[in-house]
């Protein structure tokens, strides 16, 4: 059975094995089984590489992944989402530990309440889809935490699904990699949370690759509490559909948000980002760059919206979108936009879509370098500004390096 | 250059050269020969071609040649692409050298030294092996190694960038080095150390043309040869002294002449 049919169809079978949160989510997804075309954050979207992503059939099972680079690592906590270990590690100064089953239950069910069916669509699906075993809730406290490197990943020619809640507790500092692997042909769907306390500070990177007609859709809701930061890095590539909405939500304002993204789409594949962005209170910060890579016939989307009410004065935001085009027949969309009601603020936003600099291309030949060679230096240095933003620690370097090395 | 007496080999001979860009006819049959061993400077009004004929020789993909040749020891390079050309020995420095941000200007001069030294059958470079030798030339332009660890002319003053083609040129070792308003935008003090520089890299096997507006650069840099170009094409050839007559009475007598021809 697909996905469309588990959300069309009644089916008792399924429904003696579903808990009370999926049967919410289904009653909601029921009033909207498909997000209609018409709205702004699905416009873009292609109809038949979504299609695609819906009718693979679903699997709860867990497959070990394929995971790039150095196997074992010292100083980095690496946890593989449905592998269902116990995880409860204790230091000195720190300590990561699984949220209680009633703490996740309840955050998920209020989650899902408050849901709108169109806005939430992804959310919505995803706690339809998973169950208990694929489901991740962390604890985080503490100052000095290894890296975190969190493993989604997906099984050939299935849909899988699998949901991240992450708490990270006042005055917390830490860097976690969320490495969403997509194997070749399947499909993945991905809801993380991320509730940031007062004063804590969060590097967060995402990094999503996928292989021959992998799709994702990957729905990351941050709230950010007083004094927080939250640093994003995320990269996309290599899915033949992929998909990755940014929610934060500065609850009290007085928190900044840096954000640097990157999406590199080839041949006929679609790659897009939504952000949306809302201060819900004052002295908000966010610093938001969004860059793509377009080749072949293939088309990046990005869509930007920042909120500022009314209680949001002194809210200093900026979101930029940066596009390069490197083939004729591909096809980029970028919309940043802004929606402010408040009247002493200071936000921007911008958007530019160009092709490799012919003059730069020449300058390098003319030293000798070869037009490949030329090309090479002048994208790395296109993307330099987002990998090197990746909290990534150094000795995972050698999972960018292997990912990119083709790029 | 104290062996120029010595048998001078021929390196680029340009012979009755026609390019033209978006359907324009730039160049109208120019014709040039340049020995090992000499400087040449070519002299000229905005827009009389001098550097469109600096483009094409390095291979600027926006010309197009529509007749003669240009043959750099005896080889036709026009089906050289750019880089082909650059790796044979012909080097180009910019009247307006590119910014590139993010890409280092140590990594592109390290690709860039081993791609020649590959032509030339030499080992290539390892970084600190090209750290090494990129240090001792830095000395010839006076340049503080900071410079290296930038992004390739970001951020740089005029002056920086016309050093830094000076580095890139004593770095490439090239047969024919044209230099292309190398002294504009330049203060005199820019300028010396500039001169100097290219004075050092200059030797009996290969040969520079300087392309410029003004005399200030040939009373450091003393060519062999001066060339008047005007409407395409080379209208007089002279000693040192042609340099002279020009910052004298100006470019007004091209105009005639080119009305008369």
């Amino acid at each position: 059975m697909n996905i469309i049919e588990r959300i069309t169809k009644s089916d008792k079978n399924y429904s003696n094995t579903t808990s009370n949160l999926q049967k919410i989510s289904l009653d909601k997804l029921r009033t909207n089984p498909i997000p209609s075309s018409k709205n702004e954050i699905w416009k873009q979207t292609n109809k038949s590489k979504f299609s695609r992503f819906l009718n693979f059939k679903f699997s709860n099972d867990f497959y070990y992944p394929h995971i790039p680079g150095h196997y074992q690592i010292n100083n980095i906590c690496r946890i593989i989402i449905g592998e269902n270990k116990r995880i409860k590690i204790k230091q000195k100064n720190w300590e990561i530990k699984e949220l209680e089953e009633k703490e996740i239950l309840n955050f998920l069910k209020q989650k899902i309440i408050q849901s709108d069916t169109t806005q939430n669509w992804s959310n919505l699906l995803n706690h339809f889809l998973t169950d208990r075993k694929n489901i991740l809730g962390l604890n985080i406290t503490g100052k000095e935490i290894p890296y975190l490197e969190i493993i989604c990943n997906s099984v050939n020619d299935f849909f899988s699904s699998k949901t991240l809640i992450i708490n990270i507790e006042e005055g917390t500092s830490v860097g976690i990699s969320q490495i969403n692997i997509g194997d070749k042909n399947s499909a993945l769907s991905i809801s993380s949370y991320l509730n940031i306390g007062e004063d804590s500070v969060v590097n967060h990177g995402i990094i999503s690759f996928g292989k021959n007609k992998s799709h994702i859709i990957n729905s990351l809701n941050v709230s950010q509490y007083k004094n927080s930061e939250y640093n994003l890095g995320s990269l996309q590539f290599e899915y033949d559909f992929g998909r990755l909405e940014i929610n934060i939500n500065q609850v009290e304002g007085n928190a900044k948000t840096n954000i640097k993204g990157m999406q590199i789409t080839n041949n006929n594949e679609q790659i897009s980002t939504y952000a949306n962005i809302e201060f819900n209170g004052p002295n908000g910060f966010l610093d938001q760059l969004n860059k793509s890579l377009a080749n072949d016939k293939s088309h990046s989307v990005f869509e930007g919206l920042i909120i500022v009410p009314q209680i949001a004065q002194k809210t200093d935001a900026s979101q930029l979108s940066r596009n390069l085009l490197l083939s004729n027949y591909a096809k980029i969309d970028t919309k940043p936009q802004l929606e402010i009601v408040a009247d002493d603020v200071r936000c921007m936003h911008g958007a530019t879509i160009s092709q490799l600099n012919e003059d730069e291309v020449f300058y390098m030949r003319s030293r000798g370098l070869t037009l490949e060679e030329a090309s090479k230096l002048q994208l790395r240095s296109y993307y330099q500004e987002v990998i090197s933003f990746l909290p990534i620690s150094k000795e995972r370097w050698d999972l960018l390096t292997l990912l990119l090395k083709n790029k | 250059m104290e062996s120029k007496k010595e048998i001078k080999q021929p390196l680029l001979e340009i012979s009755n050269l026609f390019a033209s860009t978006e359907n324009l006819t730039i160049l109208k049959g120019v014709n040039i020969k340049i020995n090992s061993g000499e400087i040449h400077a070519i002299m000229g009004r905005n827009g009389c071609g001098k550097s469109t004929l600096s483009k094409i020789i390095a291979g600027h993909p926006s010309y197009e040649i529509t007749n003669g040749k240009i043959e750099l020891c005896g080889t036709d390079i026009e089906p050289l692409e750019p880089e082909e050309r650059a790796q044979s020995g012909i080097f180009l420095g910019f009247q307006y050298p590119i910014e590139i941000p993010g890409v280092s200007n140590l990594e592109f001069l390290r690709v860039a030294t081993n791609a020649r030294r590959k032509f030339l059958k030499k080992s290539e470079l390892d970084t600190f092996e090209f750290e090494d030798l990129v240090k001792e030339k830095l000395d010839i332009v006076k340049m503080d190694s900071a410079f290296l660890s930038r992004s390739i002319n970001q951020g740089f003053s005029g002056g920086e960038k016309k050093r830094n083609e000076i580095l890139q040129m004593a770095l490439l070792e090239p047969k024919i080095a044209i230099l292309d308003e190398t002294d504009s935008g330049l203060d005199i003090d820019a300028l010396r150390i500039v001169a100097s520089g290219i004075k050092k890299i200059a030797n009996e096997n290969s040969g520079i043309i300087l392309i410029t507006h003004y005399q200030r650069l040939l009373d450091e840099i003393k060519p062999d040869f001066v060339h008047v170009m005007a409407d395409g094409k080379i209208i007089k050839t002279g000693d040192n002294t042609l340099a002279l007559e020009l910052e004298k009475n100006g470019y007004d007598w091209t105009d005639e002449f080119i009305n008369k021809n």
